[in-house]
C-alpha cells in the first residue's frame, strides 16, 4: 500500500526523484556499459559512473603480487610478454601483421594465437602487452563502435575510435594494464593507423611496431617502406618484417598472420609459417622474390645462380 | 488574478509574468537612489543615504555601504559598487560578489574583469527566480569598474538577474527623472571633473528632500592612478562631499546649518 | 630525450620542441607537434609522462576555449598561466596527479609585451624572460644568459635558438632529430623554420 501511495502522490520534489530512481532500477535490466550511457542515453539515477576495479585494496600490487615472474616465477598469472606486431599505412590501404607466439616466462603457452582483433568489417586491432586486456577492451571497443553506428547512422573514424580507447585505458593508469595495440582502419579520410598504449599514449601514424621484436622488424620495415609500395609488395614487407622478428626475437615467432585493409574493409591473406619462410619462402604469394628469407638460404640461392650464370 | 501567481516565484501568471520579480523590482524603486555616469577617464557613482533618525549612530556604517569589492591583495580597487533596495539582501549579495571576486584572483592572479563580476552576481540573482520556496533578491546594483579588456565601465544589473551596460544610468527613486535628465545632459567623451557636476546636479533635482549634503549623499569615483596606471577607488569623506557641493554651487540652505548649529 | 626551448624577444616570443615520441629505445613518431595553440596568443609546450601529457594539455585547451567562448575574449598571458599552474598544483594533489612540465608562452596584446612562464609537475611556477625543460635544458640555459637579448629582433632570436637546438645535438647523447618552432606576436601565432 505504501508503495503504491508513493507511487501514485509525488508531491515533493524528494518524493518523485525517489519514485523515479525505483521506476528506473525496476526497468534496469540492462548495465550502464552495455547502453554505453556515457553518451547520455542512460538514465542519471544511478549516480555517477565508477570504475570496474578489483575489490581489494590495493589493485596495483594485487596484480603485481599474482602475475610478476620476475619476482615469483610460481606466479598464477603469466601477462604474454613477447610479441611482434606491425601496422603500416601505404597507397593501397593498411597492412597488419603479427606472430602469434605466446611465451609465459621461457615457455611457449601457445603457437597459434590470434593477434589480430576483428573489431569490426573496418577496424583491426592488435595485440601486445597483456592479452586478455587487449582482448577484453579491444572487443568491448568493438561494441562501442557498432554503438556509434546506430546512434549517428554512420561508422566510426579510426580516430574517434583510438581516441576512446585510448581514453578508456587512461582512466585506469597506473592500476595495472598493459596493453601496446595499434588500431587501424579505413574511414572517410582513407587508411588510418593509430598507436594506442596503456600509458594513454595515442599517436598517428603511417608506420608502428610494437612487442619485443618490434626493434628487428622495425630494421626490415623502415628500410623497404615508401608509400607507393604495390598491393603486393606492401604485403610482402609486412610479411617479411614478422619473419625477421621471429627469426630473431625468441619470443616471438611460429606463424605469422597477415592482413590487408582496403576502402571496403579488411581481409585476411594468410598465415605463414616462420620456418617454412626460413628456407622455402612464404610459398606461391604474389609479391614474393622465391626461395627462403633465411640469411644463408638466401646467399646459397645467390651463388647458386651466379654459378648457373657462369 | 495576481493572488494566484504571485506566491511563488517560480510559478508564470497566465500572462506570462513572474509577479514576485515584479514586486522586487517595485521594491527597489522606492529605495534610495543610486546614479552612475561613466567618463572617458573613471567612472563617477552617487548614492542616497536614508537615514532614519536622527539618533542612528553612522561611524558604523561609513562608506562601506557603496563599496563593493574592495580588493585585499592589493592596494587598489577596481570594482566599486553601489545598492538600491533591501539592505540585508544588499549585504548578501555584496559579500558574494566579494568572495566571486577573490576566488577570481586565486585562480587567475588577476583583478576580476568587470562584466564577469556582474555576470556572476546575476548567475546568482537568476538562481532566485527558477528554484522554488526562496525569494529574489530586492536589490539592484550598479557596478563601476576598471578592466584592461575593456577599461572603463558601467553596469547594472536587477533582481530578474538581467544585467546591462551604461554610459550613464540610476536606480532606486525617481530613477524615471534621473535618466531622463542624463540623457539630456550626458556628452560622449565627458571627463570625470565634468561628470561629477553632472552626477551632483542630477542628485540634487531628483532626491525628495530639499537639502543636499554630506549626511544623505555617498559619493564615489573610480579613476586611473596617474603613478600606477591602475585602478583607483575614491570613496569621499563627508567633509569632502561637503565641500565639491560648494565647488559645485549646490550648498545647503541657509536654514540647514541653522538646524545643525542648533 | 624530450627537450623544449621558449625565449622572448622585442615583441615575440619563439617556441621550440622536439618532435619524438619515444618508447623505451624505440622512436616511435619522429613528427609530433608537443606545442599547443592554446589561444590566438598562447602557446604551450609540454612535456613528461606519456598519456598525461596529451590528457593535460587537452584538458587545459578545452578550458582555456570555453573561457574565450563564454567571455568573447582570450585570457591574458599572465591570468591563463596562473590557471594552468593552479590545475598543476591542484592534480598534484589528487590521488592520481599529472607529471607534465610546461612552458607557456603568450603574447599580451593589452600591454603589448610578450610573456614567458617556466612551470614544473609540482606546479611551481616563474616567469622568465627565456626557459628549458628536459635534457636540452643543461646545455641551453648557460648559453641563454650569454647570448640572450630581451631586446633582439625575431631574426637574432631565431639565432639564439639556432644555438641552442646545435649545441644539445653536439653535446647531448641522446639528442632529438628535429624540433617544431613557433612564434608568437601582435599577430598571432605561426610556424617557422630555421
Amino acid at each position: 500500500m505504501n508503495s503504491f501511495v508513493e507511487r501514485y502522490s509525488a508531491t515533493s520534489a524528494v518524493g518523485q526523484l525517489r519514485k523515479a530512481q525505483r521506476l528506473t532500477e525496476e526497468e534496469e535490466e540492462f548495465s550502464d556499459a552495455a547502453w554505453g550511457s556515457q553518451a547520455g542515453f542512460g538514465n542519471i539515477m544511478n549516480g555517477p559512473p565508477s570504475f570496474t576495479v578489483p575489490n581489494v585494496r590495493d589493485p596495483a600490487a594485487f596484480l603485481r603480487l599474482h602475475t610478476d615472474d620476475h619476482a615469483d616465477p610460481n606466479c598464477r598469472i603469466k601477462i604474454q610478454h613477447g610479441t611482434t606486431t606491425l601496422a603500416f599505412r601505404f597507397q593501397g590501404g593498411v597492412i597488419v601483421a603479427v606472430d602469434s607466439r605466446a611465451t609465459a616466462g621461457s615457455y611457449i603457452a601457445s603457437g597459434t594465437v590470434k593477434k589480430v582483433i576483428e573489431i569490426n568489417p573496418y577496424l583491426l586491432g592488435t595485440m601486445a602487452g597483456g592479452a586478455a586486456d587487449c582482448q577484453y577492451w579491444e572487443t568491448y571497443l568493438g561494441m562501442h563502435c557498432r554503438l556509434h553506428e546506430l546512434r549517428n547512422r554512420e561508422r566510426i573514424s579510426v580516430s574517434a575510435a583510438s581516441k576512446y580507447l585510448s581514453n578508456l585505458v587512461y582512466s585506469y593508469k597506473g592500476m595495472g594494464l598493459s596493453m601496446g595495440t595499434m588500431i587501424c582502419g579505413w574511414d572517410k579520410t582513407g587508411p588510418a593507423v593509430f598507436y594506442v598504449d596503456s600509458d594513454g599514449t595515442r599517436l598517428k601514424g603511417d608506420l608502428f611496431s610494437v612487442g619485443s621484436g618490434s626493434t628487428l622488424a622495425y630494421g626490415v620495415l623502415d628500410q623497404g617502406y615508401r608509400w607507393d609500395l604495390t598491393d603486393e609488395e606492401a604485403q610482402e614487407l609486412g610479411r617479411r618484417s614478422i619473419y625477421a622478428a621471429g627469426h630473431r626475437d625468441a619470443f616471438s615467432g611460429n606463424t605469422c598472420n597477415l592482413y590487408h585493409i582496403k576502402q571496403d574493409g579488411w581481409t585476411f591473406i594468410g598465415n605463414y609459417d616462420i620456418a617454412k619462410m626460413h628456407y622455402d619462402g612464404p610459398g606461391d604469394v604474389p609479391g614474393a622474390p622465391g626461395g627462403g628469407y633465411g640469411y644463408d638460404v638466401r646467399l646459397a640461392a645467390a651463388n647458386s645462380t651466379e654459378v648457373a650464370a657462369a | 488574478m495576481a493572488r494566484r501567481y504571485d506566491s511563488r516565484t517560480t510559478i508564470f501568471s497566465p500572462e506570462g509574468r513572474l509577479y514576485q520579480i515584479e514586486y522586487a523590482m517595485e521594491a527597489i524603486s522606492h529605495a534610495g537612489t543610486v546614479l552612475g555616469v561613466l567618463a572617458k577617464d573613471g567612472v563617477v557613482l552617487a548614492a542616497e543615504k536614508k537615514v532614519t533618525g536622527k539618533l542612528l549612530d553612522l561611524s558604523s556604517a561609513k562608506m562601506e555601504a557603496c563599496s563593493l569589492v574592495p580588493d585585499q591583495r592589493v592596494p587598489f580597487r577596481n570594482v566599486i559598487g553601489g545598492v538600491a533596495g533591501l539592505t540585508a539582501d544588499a549585504n548578501s549579495l555584496v559579500n558574494y560578489a566579494r568572495t566571486a571576486a577573490q576566488r577570481h584572483l586565486l585562480s587567475y592572479n588577476e583583478d576580476i574583469p568587470v562584466e564577469l563580476l556582474a555576470q556572476r552576481m546575476c548567475d546568482m540573482k537568476q538562481g532566485y527566480t527558477q528554484f522554488g520556496g526562496l525569494r529574489p533578491f530586492g536589490v539592484s546594483l550598479l557596478y563601476a569598474g576598471y578592466d584592461p579588456h575593456y577599461k572603463f565601465q558601467l553596469y547594472h544589473s536587477d533582481p530578474s538577474g538581467n544585467y546591462s551596460g551604461w554610459k550613464a544610468t540610476c536606480i532606486g527613486a525617481n530613477n524615471g527623472t534621473a535618466q531622463s535628465l542624463l540623457k539630456q545632459e550626458y556628452k560622449d567623451d565627458i571627463e570625470v571633473k565634468d561628470a561629477i557636476g553632472l552626477v551632483l546636479r542630477t542628485m540634487s533635482k531628483t532626491m525628495d528632500s530639499t537639502t543636499l549634503g554630506s549626511e544623505k549623499l555617498e559619493f564615489a569615483v573610480l579613476t586611473l592612478d596617474p603613478a600606477t596606471h591602475q585602478p583607483k577607488a575614491k570613496i569621499y569623506r563627508p567633509a569632502e562631499i561637503d565641500a565639491l557641493l560648494v565647488s559645485e554651487g549646490l550648498t545647503k540652505k541657509d536654514e540647514d546649518a541653522e538646524m545643525k548649529t542648533a | 630525450m624530450e627537450t623544449s626551448f621558449a625565449l622572448t624577444g622585442k615583441g615575440y616570443l619563439i617556441m621550440a620542441a622536439d618532435t619524438t615520441s619515444a618508447r623505451s629505445i624505440v622512436k616511435m613518431k619522429v613528427d609530433e607537434d608537443k606545442i599547443k595553440t592554446l589561444s590566438p596568443h598562447l602557446l604551450m609546450a609540454y612535456s613528461g609522462e606519456p598519456g598525461d601529457t596529451i590528457q593535460f594539455a587537452e584538458y587545459v585547451e578545452r578550458n582555456i576555449r570555453l573561457y574565450q567562448i563564454r567571455n568573447l575574449y582570450a585570457l591574458r598571458p599572465a591570468a591563463a598561466a596562473s590557471w594552468i599552474r593552479r590545475a598543476v598544483a591542484e592534480s598534484l594533489r589528487s590521488r592520481k596527479p599529472y607529471s607534465v612540465n610546461l612552458l607557456l608562452g603568450g603574447y599580451d596584446t593589452a600591454t603589448d609585451d610578450p610573456h614567458l612562464y617556466w612551470v614544473d609537475y609540482l606546479g611551481t611556477m616563474a616567469e622568465v624572460p627565456f626557459a628549458a625543460h628536459g635534457y636540452g635544458s643543461y646545455f641551453a640555459l648557460s648559453l641563454l644568459d650569454r647570448y640572450h637579448d630581451p631586446d633582439a629582433t625575431l631574426e637574432e632570436g631565431l639565432a639564439t635558438l639556432k644555438r641552442c637546438i646545435d649545441e644539445v645535438s653536439k653535446r647531448l647523447v641522446v639528442s632529438p632529430g628535429a624540433y617544431k618552432i613557433k612564434v608568437v606576436d601582435k599577430d598571432g601565432v605561426r610556424e617557422v623554420e630555421l
